[in-house]
């Protein structure tokens, strides 16, 4: 005791600071610490929520941004699917112009092929008279006009068409035929209008109604050939000579 | 040495001012004054010496005279300072709460300072006492807050240099004063007559010198001493540390917390048993010798650190300022410390071992 | 006299204590200041335990000052 009196410690002054601590404590508590904490706490929570605000906002306006952005988007690929069937359209009528033009121009080579057919066609059919007049006079020098002119000419009828007493020769080598929708008659010289409705009549009481394509082809020299389908009845001068060459050769 | 420092702070942000000049007259005034009126060292004594003999009032029911209490010249500084921070604490509160009222968060000046302050050492709460935030809060700020006032205290001109003089008791000891119409200053200091009728220093220029005989001699008692440096305040605060965090703990853990000093438990599990027993024994030991480290730490600091610089006034005064910079700062590591240090076992009071 | 001086020398001698809180405060606040070097997020907690660490430490040095305290004044 006399060593803490030496020291300077008092009991009585230690008790009253010790009580009067409390004192301040809790004066200050009232005054200053309370309201302060309660301030820093509001302060802390306005802060919070003025973070809080500014994020809603960066999102809204990041959402808003997106959405723009979708927009944009949405435009360009429209601009763009606007442009392309445009252009497709452009290219379809550069197809459709080139096509026209490709088929006039199919066109007119046909018509100018079509008219050269005729043409040959016509010139084969004069000479057709011309090499028929020949021959008779050839095989009159030759048989003493053992013929006469009537079955002469009937004769060299028959030879060039293929057509004997109205009746197309090869025709009856055609046994049961499948339907043919198609027919080519070719002969070595143009037909004339008669021969020509004959073998349709011909044809037709055969295959009934039928398409019939007439073809100029010398190079048979003679008779018809008759394509039926995928048959070929091959009545042609051509093809009896091979024929008899062969008969000639094997004998 | 407070408007010194704002002297400086304002000289930052702007250019010369005239306060500027005030701090190179008392610069000049430390260096050319001691060649005047010589700078004695005070005499160091470890209790406060009263300025009236007659106790304020007594405390019934203690020994002796220990109920007793006088007014000494740490109480009236002890006064100033709780004076001080209760206003302190009036007025921002006050103003505090007015910003509240009108829906205000920015504060300016002083107030935001001083909140500023208490931020800090709430948010260090906070973080360390979790949930029991509320209740040691009010401790460290308090602790904290009053420690800081009373320590800077310290550096103000007056304390421990006015006061009374009074005839020394021992003839021959104390001071010869100069008188200088109302008031007198000391002037040397008188270390006894020596005893084989020598001067003691001679030769020193501000040193001890004998005093002749007869001359009357003084005994000097300061009106204001700073508070830090009486062992009541310091012990006081360490009890108050020490005693409420015993009832903290025994509030958050109930009767749970009296087992951390006796682990009666522990003395179940065997002799290994025994050594968690002792340790808990000790704990209890290192609960007292908290209030000695608590007490005595703030004490030596602050008490050594008005020594330090009564000696480094009598010996070189215009050195002084560096000095006064240290105070400033031992005196706010030292209020922080103490605060800190009671919220912390506070914190560790509250949790489970 | 020589009563005093003997005092004086106590006390001088019981301060020599300090010697070991000082070498303890310095090697706790190296440690500690490596440990936030390293660490810079636990600073707080460090900080903390550094400053616990130190009162702790420092505790001894106070025993010594209040022996020498006393010898000085109280004896």
């Amino acid at each position: 005791m006399e060593a803490l009196g030496k020291l300077g410690i008092s009991l009585g002054f230690l008790l009253m600071q010790f009580l009067a601590f409390f004192i301040i404590m809790v004066l200050l508590r009232m005054w200053a610490w309370d309201p302060i904490v309660t301030f820093l706490q509001r302060r802390r929570e306005k802060l919070a929520k003025a973070l809080e605000d500014a994020r809603v906002a960066a999102e809204a306006r990041a959402n808003a941004e997106a959405e723009a952005e979708k927009i944009l988007a949405e435009a360009r690929a429209k601009a763009e699917a606007l442009i392309e069937d445009a252009r497709k359209r452009a290219e379809e009528v550069a197809r459709q112009v080139r096509e026209q033009a490709e088929a006039e121009a199919k066109r007119i080579r046909e018509q100018a092929q079509a008219e050269m057919e005729a043409e040959r066609n016509r010139m084969l059919g004069e000479l057709r008279e011309q090499i028929a007049a020949l021959a008779v006079a050839a095989a009159q020098k030759i048989v003493q006009e053992s013929l006469d002119e009537a079955r002469q000419r009937a004769l060299l009828q028959e030879f060039f068409s293929g057509i004997r007493d109205k009746k197309i020769v090869v025709l009856d080598e055609l046994g049961d035929v499948a339907e043919a929708d198609k027919v080519e008659v070719v002969t070595a010289v143009p037909l004339t209008e008669d021969e020509k409705a004959l073998i349709r009549k011909a044809l037709e009481e055969k295959l009934g109604s039928v398409a019939i394509d007439y073809v100029v082809d010398p190079s048979i020299l003679g008779g018809v050939v008759l394509r039926i389908g995928d048959r070929v009845l091959d009545g042609s001068v051509s093809r009896q000579l091979q024929a008899l060459k062969a008969q000639l050769t094997t004998a | 040495m407070t408007a010194h420092k704002n002297h400086e702070q304002t000289q930052k942000s702007g250019g010369f001012r005239p306060g500027c000049l005030g701090v190179l007259v008392m610069i000049a005034l430390t260096i050319f004054l001691p060649r005047v009126v010589p700078v004695l060292q005070p005499h160091v004594a470890l209790p406060a010496d009263r300025i009236l003999d007659d106790p304020l009032f007594t405390i019934p029911g203690l020994p002796g005279d220990q109920g007793a209490v006088y007014l000494t010249n740490t109480l009236v500084t002890w006064a100033i300072a709780v004076f001080i921070v209760l206003l302190m604490g009036f007025l921002v509160g006050r103003r505090v709460k007015q910003a509240m009222a009108r829906d205000e968060y920015v504060l300016t000046g002083f107030t935001d300072v001083f909140v500023s302050f208490v931020e800090v050492l709430y948010n260090l709460t906070e973080s360390t006492a979790g949930k029991w935030t509320r209740v040691i809060f009010p401790y460290f700020v308090t602790i904290t807050t009053l420690v800081l006032v009373i320590n800077w205290m310290e550096l103000l001109p007056g304390i421990d240099t006015i006061g009374v003089l009074t005839p020394s008791h021992k003839p021959g000891y104390g001071y010869v004063v100069k008188d200088l119409g109302p008031v007198a200053i000391l002037w040397e200091e008188a270390e006894g007559k020596g005893e084989k009728g020598e001067a003691l220093v001679p030769g020193g220029r501000y040193g001890l010198a004998a005093v002749e005989e007869g001359e009357p001699t003084y005994e000097f008692r300061p009106f204001f001493r700073v508070a830090s440096t009486d062992l009541n305040f310091t012990l006081a605060l360490a009890l108050v540390s020490v005693i409420m965090t015993q009832i903290v703990g025994l509030r958050a853990l109930g009767a749970h917390y009296m087992e951390k000093f006796f682990n009666f438990r522990a003395l179940l599990r065997g002799p290994m048993g025994l050594l968690d027993f002792a340790v808990g024994l000790l704990e209890l030991i290192s609960e007292f010798s908290k209030i000695l480290s608590f007490s005595f730490r703030l004490f030596g600091n602050i008490f050594a650190g008005s020594v330090l610089l009564f000696v480094m006034g009598a010996l070189m005064p215009p050195i002084l300022f560096g000095f006064y910079g240290l105070e400033l700062f031992v005196g706010l590591i030292q209020a922080f410390v103490f605060g800190m240090l009671t919220m912390v076992f506070m914190a560790q009071a509250t949790q489970h071992h | 006299m020589e009563a005093t001086a003997a005092k004086l020398i106590g006390a001088g001698l019981a301060m020599i204590g300090a010697i070991g809180a000082g070498l303890g405060i310095g090697v706790l606040a190296g440690g500690a200041v490596q440990g936030i070097a390293r660490n810079p997020d636990a600073a707080g907690t460090i900080q903390t335990n550094m400053i616990l660490g130190i009162a702790f430490a420092e505790a001894v040095a106070i025993y010594c000052l209040v022996v020498a305290l006393l010898l000085i004044f109280a004896v």
